[in-house]
């Protein structure tokens, strides 16, 4: 644990070293936009994030230092759906018209991404009128990446407009291995299409949708609201009855609920990361796929490869 | 049902635990005028897992503990001088600034290390509902353990516990019993507050004791009333919390201050002698009605003066009786206003329908891109569209509030004050009488007396 952490440190800190001077500034919302980011851009750019890896991006709150990054910004990319609602105020304060909706240097990561789960339950106001939040995890399809990328590859062109040719062709480059690995990571999971799983959170339908998985229940419905008894009753049933295989977890949760519930239904609980550097060794947007098909295979008793 | 029982069975062995240790302690902390000093160990002992964890340990790893455990002795030994400053301020204070710094520490920690924040997140939360077998026999072991040294020594300790300067301690001694008081306290909400949560750890504690408090300062009998009263809102608690489907922790809590209540009533109205019993029986009844009254007259008050805003009372009163707002609308603004509220619930609906139908396909025949684009374009419009109805229902609603107010608020406010007065009058007859019949001693104000 402790050399993940420290390999994940001097790897971060490479990757805020490489680039020279000129670099174009781009801060991410998260470490997965950055991730993105960072693999279109290439040594043109440097990447910096606001919320640190590995924290819960749900319940971030921005410090002095994040106002200085954004100061010093030539291009935003965020997550968009209301996931970083915080960035509007930190972008507002600035009084950057680069950086706000429709700037040359912004960029919602989320624009064009076939949106599920859209429900218009949220209180965050985007925009004036009821955005309808859909579910914000979209990064975990990997072929939304193909999308988040033309989002940011077209921002880096308006600003960076002499490097067309090198910034398209590291998103060409991205994209290859992403089609690469893609195949491989369906392939791996063919043989499971259909599994049943549980999920602490609702943070994984794109990742089911493209890999063929049936999350049939949540442990913590309501972020931040423990289980109720009936609720847990209702998943051991149900955990019974529909033959579930697994419980994903994420790093940040507390573990309690989903051990128990484990335990109860005699499956694994397979710790899935939701972000880039949320577990130890995972540092970029590959990286965090690669991570979770094959955490997820090994759970479920794929032979190893 | 007996998945129920099996599934509560565990907790409720915990919580029997927990009360029969938190609840001694409890009595201690009372008589020190500490109360929140548990929050402030139970936080430093989440700071030192929070470091551990950033230093490259897991919290249940003995470095962990360690850690946890070193915090904690530190927090004994600062609570262990706050004795001496209590000359000066009230010992309170001090807990109370040792809590917020140990919690900013921990929020700054976590902020330098995020993966450690689960620990922080676990101990406001809790988890009382899935506590394990192991974990169980652990605290069973640890409260024998701890409760057998404040037998063994509980001459000392309640000394220093009940009196500023205790008598039979020689002065030396006191800061060491005071820190091995502390230290033990913080080893058990340590353990209990990452299982139980620092809002049910707190309930544990104080509640019961303050029960206890209530009925007696023997402590032959405080503790019996203290653990009966825990057991009771901890069996009261859990079964709430599967019939109700609500959150286990905050289910508990509430129970717990139910009990309190339950026993305060008890207290002042069936378990004093008869003639405070009468009067507080008769209190009691006029503040309740008071209440009522004054509930009425400021939600009728609120009506008439902003009828569009939320009148929560009112919500209520029109759920119970059905009697609602389109009672004091015309034929047609009715049928629109009915048409609303029903649209709202079909379009919301169809929202779910179609998340439904998408999920489905992700196990069954894929949807494509475009397909799922078109679905989730369909969903912001029906959304905007239950949007658009709850707000025409608004409307409607707004304008019946607005005739409610003369129909319904002016008689509701009328009546209210009218049973104010009549509730208030003998307050006054008694004020006026009061000082009269202390004049009765002397001549002049028997005279006065008897001629009004």
């Amino acid at each position: 644990m402790r050399r993940g952490l420290l390999g994940f440190a001097v790897a971060a800190t490479l990757a805020a070293a490489a680039p020279a001077g000129a670099a174009l500034r781009v801060v991410a919302a998260t470490a997965d936009v950055a991730a993105l980011a960072a693999a279109v851009g290439g040594d043109l750019v440097t990447v910096e994030t606001i919320v640190p890896a590995g924290a819960d991006p749900e319940a971030f709150e921005p410090r002095p230092g994040d106002v200085e990054k954004l100061r010093r910004a030539d291009v935003l990319v965020r997550v968009g759906l209301g996931y970083d609602y915080w960035l509007d105020t930190l972008v507002a304060q600035r009084g950057d018209t680069r950086l706000i909706r429709g700037g040359e240097g912004y960029v919602d990561a989320s624009a064009g991404i076939p949106l599920l789960e859209v429900r218009g339950q949220s209180v965050v106001n985007e925009g004036g009128h009821a955005h309808g939040v859909a579910n914000p995890h979209y990064w975990l399809d990997p072929q939304n990446a193909r999308l988040a990328t033309a989002g940011i590859a077209e921002a880096l062109v308006r600003v960076l407009p002499n490097e067309r040719e090198r910034i398209l062709a590291n998103r060409a480059t991205f994209l290859a291995a992403l089609d690469m690995r893609l195949a491989r990571w369906t392939d791996t999971l063919a043989q499971f299409a259909g599994v049943k799983l549980i999920a602490y959170h609702n943070s994984w339908p794109y990742f089911a949708r493209r890999f063929r998985l049936d999350i049939v229940a949540y442990i913590e419905p309501k972020p931040g609201v423990a289980p109720s008894p009936a609720h847990l009753a209702q998943l051991i049933a149900a955990g019974h009855k529909q033959g579930v295989r697994a419980i994903l977890h994420e790093p940040y949760e507390p573990e309690d609920a989903s051990r128990c519930l484990a335990e109860k239904l005699r499956v694994p609980v397979v710790v899935l990361a939701t972000s880039v550097g949320s577990v130890p060794g995972v540092s970029d947007y590959l990286g965090l796929l690669e991570y979770d098909v094959a955490a997820l295979a090994r759970a479920l008793g794929a032979p190893s490869q | 049902m007996s998945d129920a029982l099996s599934l509560l069975l565990l907790p409720f062995a915990a919580s029997v635990a927990f009360v029969l240790i938190h609840a001694y302690l409890g009595v201690h902390v009372l008589r020190r005028n500490i109360v929140f000093a548990d929050l402030a160990l139970a936080q430093l002992s989440a700071l030192g897992a929070t470091v551990a964890f950033a230093l490259g340990y897991s919290p249940t790893s003995p470095a962990g503990f360690g850690y946890a455990f070193l915090f904690t002795a530190l927090g004994a030994a600062l609570l262990t001088l706050t004795r001496m400053l209590s000359r000066f301020v009230s010992q309170e204070a001090f807990v109370g600034i040792l809590y917020v710094v140990a919690t900013a520490a921990s929020v700054l920690v976590v902020d330098r290390s995020p993966q450690g924040a689960e620990h922080v997140k676990k101990i406001l939360v809790g988890s009382i509902l899935t506590v394990g077998f192991p974990e169980f026999l652990k605290f069973a072991a640890l409260y024998a353990a701890i409760g057998l040294f404040h037998w063994l020594a509980r001459r000392p300790l309640l000394a220093i516990s009940s009196e500023a300067r205790p008598t039979g301690v020689s002065a030396i001694a006191v800061p060491v019993w005071d820190f091995l008081f502390f230290l033990s306290f913080g080893l058990v909400v340590t353990s209990s507050v990452t299982t139980a949560g620092v809002l049910l750890v707190f309930s544990f504690l104080i509640v019961p004791a303050v029960i206890g408090s209530i009925f007696s300062r023997d402590l032959r009998l405080v503790l019996p009333i203290a653990w009966g009263a825990g057991i009771a809102a901890s069996a009261v608690g859990l079964a709430g919390a599967f019939f109700l489907d609500l959150p286990t922790g905050a289910a508990m809590v509430t129970a717990f201050a139910l009990t309190l209540v339950v026993a305060g009533a008890a207290k002042t109205l069936l378990f004093t002698d008869a003639e405070p019993r009468q009067r507080n029986r008769r209190i009691a009844a006029r503040a309740a009605a008071g209440l009522a009254l004054v509930l009425i007259l400021v939600s009728s008050l609120w009506l008439i003066v902003h009828p569009a805003a939320d009148q929560p009372l009112l919500a209520v009163f029109e759920r119970a009786s059905g009697f609602g707002p389109s009672a004091f609308l015309n034929a047609g603004e009715r049928e629109i206003f009915a048409d609303a509220v029903r649209d709202d619930g079909r379009f919301q609906a169809e929202v779910e329908e179609l998340n439904a139908r998408e999920r489905a396909a992700r196990i069954g025949a894929p949807l494509p891109d475009d397909e799922v684009r078109r679905i989730a374009s369909y969903q912001q419009t029906f959304n905007e569209m239950a949007k658009g109805e709850r707000f025409v229902a608004d409307v409607l609603r707004a304008k019946a509030r607005a005739r409610e107010r003369w129909i319904l608020g002016v008689p509701a406010a009328a009546l209210a004050l009218l049973g104010l007065v009549l509730l208030a009058r003998p307050c006054f007859e008694g004020r006026l009488r009061r000082p009269l019949q202390h004049d009765e001693l002397g001549p002049e104000g028997t005279k006065l007396h008897s001629s009004s």
